[in-house]
């Protein structure tokens, strides 16, 4: 259980006098859910775009199954099989519900101009394959959710926009998934409902490694094994709820040095 | 090639040259407060220059001619009415696309000028041909061997750079300014601190046109000529002025300006000179064709636009 | 995009078509002024009223789900308006006009209506199909057919160059660089001697496999126009462009475009390749306006700097907005309209920039969907789940 997934190590990301990550090491191991916690602006998110190759690491490495994440583009990020949702929703609203998983579900399409446009038979025999794996996917957050892959992203509400984010994540069958807010904008009984299905989730892919983003502290403590909290783009504390909620180093980063 | 001629091509590339950079800082303005092209800058420069030719006609009819008071009824009137045009195209066509895609912005203004242009060509008297625009600057000149230096052209570029750091010390100098620089850094955060952002968004668009007003009289006064389709051209090169420059910046945009109009000489006269037989008529393709190929060097230009984009 | 209706029978689609024939032929027939404004108000009518009563989305939704039987009734509708002006040259030309600038805008839509390229010097790159057609029937004796191929190759070869630019800037920039290069393009063949400069240059009609294009049939008494040649082969090359654009639509490739356009970073997160994507969209767009091109300059026999202006450019690109973009059956409805209007009601020729630029902000202010809106992706049409 206690194998290593993901280590960085020295992480370090600069935006001209800015440092967002100040020689970060930290790990996630495989099959856990991680909390990852801090007050705004400590550096999450920005972590979260270096893993993903979103932004270019100032210096360090992110050491994923023996390759170095810093090093990569975010193409080959995700088909090395980390995927994340995004703090603000980034769905492609216009589009249907399929149409969203289904770009979650890149890596293992076949994109070639021939079989798209001349083999319709085979691209028929994928598509109906994706269409009953979709609709699978899904029916696991919301059987209603389910019955209406084929309408737009734009006609269902906050909840369900994020489950199909998750659900864009989860297709492609990664091995780290990292969230990143994902109750932000949603009422406690929503947000409640959302982490019962990533516990289902998490039945369904005993492998699967989380990391999550989040503010409220009742979700970590109902959902994490292990918390790490950042401050200044710096690890400050880690270990499981109830010891970094008791640090009175992380009690100060929250509450400011008054 | 003499000193003299060579001095002629500098003073002339000095005199386009100001004339882009107000066009060019028309753009840079409308990206710095609202991130949007407003592709029909040109065509409101156009019809700057009719109102302006339009006033004058006017003025003549009733009776007014000195040079000296038809020179500034017709700026003002120019400027101001383009002001209310550039803010009524703010209201009306920018400011409802905020939320939809930057390129309906685009689209949109795109199409304002064709309406522009073909409304003028359409309903002006004779519209589709060129018209004479007066001569109403002191014609004196001094030469210096092939060099001649106007009077006119003298005036028309202090002028114009007077206009420029006019808008400049507005926007560095005064509160005004300083509301317009917030809108531009983070619009949310200047309507939290009390700033209507409606108002310093058409105003910042009546500014820019106001400019561009100027500028079509200005290109009027040198060519004693314009016409309906001169905007059109004029626009497309604003535009790359203010994207060689680097939108969203004023400096960027004034250097930006006297560049295009470097490159158009430099198409003019080392065309013909390096491949005998070449026409000067080469010139606008050299100087797109080296924007093309800078933008595909330097994307943001040379003062990078800033970045706003949160993930 | 709205949401998929539910297919029903083919029967209003083929009514529909049905419909559209007989007022094709009618308007394309009428002479008056006062029979084409009356036939186009009263068109209007119609179709507001029809909508009223729910039948356009029925059409609508039978096209979707039959579009075997709604895409052969469109081929038949146009080869019944061949048979019936037969003799006559100018209603044939508009039509295979048309024909060949649904090409084109299947192209541009391709660009900006799925991948968000925008494109502004869209007759510019059909102009490279047509001087490409040009000078290869003037200079060599390469068979039509593969000259046609060659416009379509230039136009995507020289809209390459255009890429890296295209590529490394986004939205408004890369509008900038199109336009310039509409410009540039535009110049350069008016001061270029050796393309004709302002005059242009002359070509032979086009010749297939031996058959002459320009020489009409003759069945006995009967002299069949030779444009009728002329519509069929744009006829052939429209549909073939137009099924492949749709199957494009209709695949995991069109699905990268749209995401293309609409989140590039979210593209960057599932490993969609952006670039990749955009120079597809980019070179298989101008290819398409290319091929037109070449096409058109044999056609009409002549080519000239003059119908490669920013104006023809935007109009296009209006084309594409009215008709509903990312919608190839609205961008075909809309290039019928802004073709053909003008011919037939002489006074709105001079007026037609402004009443396009003006349609178009209307629709972007009001309708941004465009007359016929997109439709949620269907990759099969009739397909339930």
């Amino acid at each position: 259980m206690n194998q290593v997934l993901l280590a960085c190590d020295g992480l370090s990301m600069r935006f001209g006098g800015l440092v967002a990550l100040n020689a970060l090491s930290l790990s996630v191991n495989e099959g856990e859910i991680l909390g990852l916690i801090g007050p705004n602006g400590s550096g999450k998110t920005t972590f979260f775009n270096v893993i993903t190759g979103i932004y270019q690491a100032s210096a360090g490495r992110v050491d994923y199954r023996g390759q170095d994440l810093a090093r990569l583009s975010a193409q080959e990020i995700y088909r090395a099989g980390v995927t994340r949702t995004f703090q603000r929703s980034r769905l492609c609203l216009p589009l249907s519900i399929f149409d969203n998983l289904m770009i979650g579900n890149h890596r293992r399409l076949n994109h070639g101009l021939w079989f798209n446009l001349m083999r319709r038979r085979e691209f028929r025999r994928q598509f109906e394959q994706q269409y009953v794996q979709a609709q699978g996917l899904v029916r696991t957050f919301s059987q209603s959710l389910s019955e209406r892959l084929f309408e737009p992203a734009a006609s269902v509400n906050m909840i369900d926009r994020r489950r199909i984010e998750i659900c864009r994540a989860l297709i492609s069958q990664p091995t780290l998934l990292l969230l990143d807010e994902p109750s932000a904008g949603m009422t406690h009984e929503e947000t409640r409902e959302l982490m019962d299905d990533i516990l289902i989730v998490r039945e369904h892919m005993p492998g699967l490694s989380i990391v999550i983003i989040e503010h409220e502290m009742n979700v970590i403590e109902r959902i994490t094994e292990r918390c790490i909290v950042l401050n200044f783009g710096q690890k400050i504390c880690e270990g499981p709820y109830a010891k970094i909620a008791a640090d009175p180093q992380v009690q100060e980063a929250y509450l400011g040095t008054a | 090639m003499t000193l003299g001629l060579l001095s002629q091509y500098v003073f002339n590339g000095l005199m386009l040259g100001m004339i882009y950079a107000m066009v060019a800082v028309g753009f840079t303005l409308f990206f710095g407060v609202l991130d949007v092209i407003k592709f029909s800058h040109g065509d409101v420069l156009m019809v700057g220059a009719f109102t302006g030719l339009a006033t004058y006609l006017g003025l003549q009819a009733l009776g007014v001619d000195s040079p000296l008071v038809q020179l500034l009824v017709m700026t003002v009137v120019a400027a101001l009415a383009m002001g209310l045009l550039g803010a009524l195209i703010a209201k009306y066509l920018v400011l409802p696309l905020r939320l939809a895609p930057p390129l309906n912005t685009l689209l949109i203004t795109l199409m304002l000028g064709s309406v522009l242009r073909e409304a003028v060509r359409l309903f002006y008297p004779q519209g589709s041909n060129p018209k004479p625009f007066p001569r109403l600057l002191p014609a004196d000149f001094v030469s210096f061997g092939a060099f001649t230096l106007r009077a006119d052209s003298m005036i028309l570029l202090l002028a114009g750079l007077a206009a420029i750091v006019a808008v400049h010390l507005l926007i560095t100098r005064t509160k005004l300014g300083l509301a317009i620089r917030a809108v531009a850094q983070d619009a949310e955060t200047a309507r939290i601190m009390g700033i209507n952002f409606e108002f310093i968004v058409l105003l910042t668009f009546a500014i820019g046109s106001g400019m561009a007003a100027l500028g079509g009289l200005m290109n009027g006064l040198y060519y004693n000529e314009i016409n309906f389709g001169m905007g059109l051209l004029l626009g497309v090169i604003g535009f790359s002025a203010a994207v060689i420059g680097g939108l969203g910046n004023i400096y960027g945009a004034i250097l930006g300006g006297f560049l295009f109009s470097a490159l158009q000489s430099i198409g003019a006269v080392a065309l013909p000179a390096l491949f005998p037989g070449t026409s000067t008529a080469y010139k606008d393709v050299f100087a797109f064709a080296v924007v093309i190929i800078f933008m595909a060097w330097r994307p943001t230009g040379l003062i990078a636009e800033k970045k706003s984009e949160r993930v | 995009m709205k949401r998929l209706i539910d297919p029903a029978s083919a029967f209003p689609a083929l009514i529909s078509m049905a419909g559209v024939t007989l007022f094709t032929l009618l308007f394309l027939h009428a002479e008056s002024q006062e029979a084409v404004l009356g036939l186009t108000l009263g068109a209007a009518i119609a179709l507001l009223l029809l909508a009223r009563f729910g039948w356009n989305a029925r059409a609508a939704a039978s096209f979707a789900g039959h579009s075997g039987a709604g895409n052969a009734s469109v081929i038949i509708g146009v080869l019944v308006v061949v048979a019936v002006f037969y003799d006559q040259h100018f209603p044939l030309l508009m039509l295979a006009s048309v024909l060949l600038y649904i090409v084109v805008c299947l192209g541009l839509n391709l660009q900006f209506g799925y991948a968000g390229v925008v494109n502004f010097a869209g007759a510019a790159f059909f102009g490279i199909g047509c001087y490409t057609a040009a000078v290869l029937t003037e200079h060599s004796a390469l068979p039509h057919l593969l000259v046609v191929v060659a416009g379509g190759v230039m136009a995507a070869g020289i809209g390459s160059l255009l890429i890296l630019p295209v590529l490394r800037t986004y939205g408004h920039y890369a509008a900038l660089i199109t336009i310039a290069f509409g410009i540039l393009f535009r110049v350069f063949l008016e001061v270029n001697d050796a393309l004709g400069g302002p005059q242009g240059m002359k070509l032979p009609g086009m010749e297939i496999f031996g058959w002459k294009l320009n020489d009409g049939l003759t069945f006995g008494d009967i002299e069949v126009s030779f444009y009728a040649n002329y519509v069929l082969v744009a006829l052939a090359m429209a549909a073939v462009a137009f099924m492949l654009v749709r199957r494009l639509e209709r695949s995991w490739i069109g699905l990268n475009l749209d995401a293309v356009r609409l989140d590039e970073t979210a593209c960057a997160a599932f490993g969609i390749d952006v670039a990749r994507w955009k120079i597809t969209a980019f070179t298989l767009g101008n290819f398409l306006a290319g091929l037109a091109g070449a096409v058109y300059a044999m056609m009409t026999g002549f080519v000239a700097p003059n119908s490669f202006t920013f104006g023809d450019s935007l109009i296009l690109v209006s084309i594409v907005i009215l008709g509903g973009i990312g919608n190839p059956w609205g961008l075909t409805v809309a290039t019928a309209i802004v073709l053909i209007l003008p011919e037939k009601l002489q006074f709105i020729q001079e007026y037609r920039l402004l009443l396009y630029a003006g349609l178009v902000i209307l629709i972007l202010l009001f309708r941004p969907g465009g007359l016929m809106p997109r439709q949620v992706r269907n990759y099969f049409p009739g397909w339930k789940p």
